[in-house]
């Protein structure tokens, strides 16, 4: 059994499950991404948004009501990757000093910040977690410096933001890595 | 050098061409284009059709009404502007002198 969520299309209404809603939206927010900028994004959009919807109604019938994550991964080969589209061919790699730190909320103890911090440094967050330790032993600085940071430092809650968090660049194969990720994580803690 | 790169963006410098080209015969839905520059071979993904009809449309080159269409809600129905056939028709002149040099330098 899946949960399955429905979304207007294109003027379609569709049922899609879970897993595919997301990758679906994600492939969408990265076409966005990369026509940021450009004048008719939005019109460029909406006619593959329309695209999308005639190629998802081929797929279904009385039989099949629902789509799904194999469906949305064989309509996006056929529209293609949104670098592919958007034909912007130079390989986006974030430098480093234009990395956003976040906090990590898949690997946090308490709010995420060392986790956070050693994804944006790139090593492990043990080391991190140590050095807060020795400030927080040292007089206690540690601890109002982990909790200003806590404040401060936003959450990685999309799954672009986590992408963005360990430095990759945001793509749809990144994306879809992780959104696989994600959902096997949870499948296995469900015991499914 | 990566060959399939290269044959990328020969096809690339070509696609526009080819729409206004297939254009100029009939006016047409996008599905249309893209089911004969398939067939052509020229176009690899459906997606990159559409950032370019929305360029030529607004250089003025196409412009576009609602189409009713039998199955679903109504569709965008291309057709060439005056100033897209006049545009066309430097480009037919530029592909020739093209063809011609490639030939010239391949024939020796």
């Amino acid at each position: 059994m899946k949960i399955t969520i429905s979304i207007n299309l294109g003027g379609y209404a569709f049922n899609i499950d879970e897993d595919a809603y997301e990758y679906l939206q994600d492939y969408l927010k990265s076409l966005e991404r990369e026509f940021e900028g450009e004048e008719s994004a939005s019109e460029i959009i909406s006619d593959i948004e329309g695209r999308l919807a005639e190629l998802f109604r081929q797929k279904l019938s009385s039989y099949k009501q629902v789509v799904t994550m194999s469906d949305v991964s064989e309509v996006i080969a056929i529209l293609g990757t949104p670098e592919a589209i958007s034909g912007s061919n130079n390989e986006r790699t974030i430098p480093h000093s234009s990395r956003r730190i976040y906090r990590d909320p898949d690997n946090r103890l308490l709010g995420g910040v060392c986790a956070g911090l050693a994804a944006w440094f790139d090593i492990n967050m043990w080391v991190i977690r140590f050095i807060f330790i020795l400030l927080a032993c040292g007089g206690g600085f540690g601890v109002l410096l982990y909790i200003v940071l806590w404040i401060l430092l936003p959450e990685a809650k999309t799954t672009a933001q986590k992408i963005e968090m360990h430095g990759k660049p945001v793509t749809i194969e990144n994306i879809k890595e992780s959104v696989k990720r994600e959902f096997n994580k949870v499948k296995h803690t469900m015991n499914l | 050098m990566n060959t399939d790169n290269t044959q990328a963006q020969m096809r690339k410098g070509i696609l526009e061409y080819c729409i206004l080209a297939i254009l100029s015969r009939n006016s047409c839905y996008a599905i249309d284009i893209i089911n004969e520059l398939r067939k052509a071979q020229v176009i690899v993904v459906e997606g990159t059709l559409y950032p370019l009809l929305t360029r030529q449309k607004n250089a003025g080159l196409l412009s576009y009404r609602w189409e009713e269409s039998p199955q679903g809600p109504p569709r965008k129905y291309y057709e060439l502007t005056d100033e897209g056939k006049k545009f066309l028709a430097e480009l037919d002149g530029s592909w020739q002198e093209l063809v011609t040099s490639v030939n010239q330098i391949r024939g020796k």
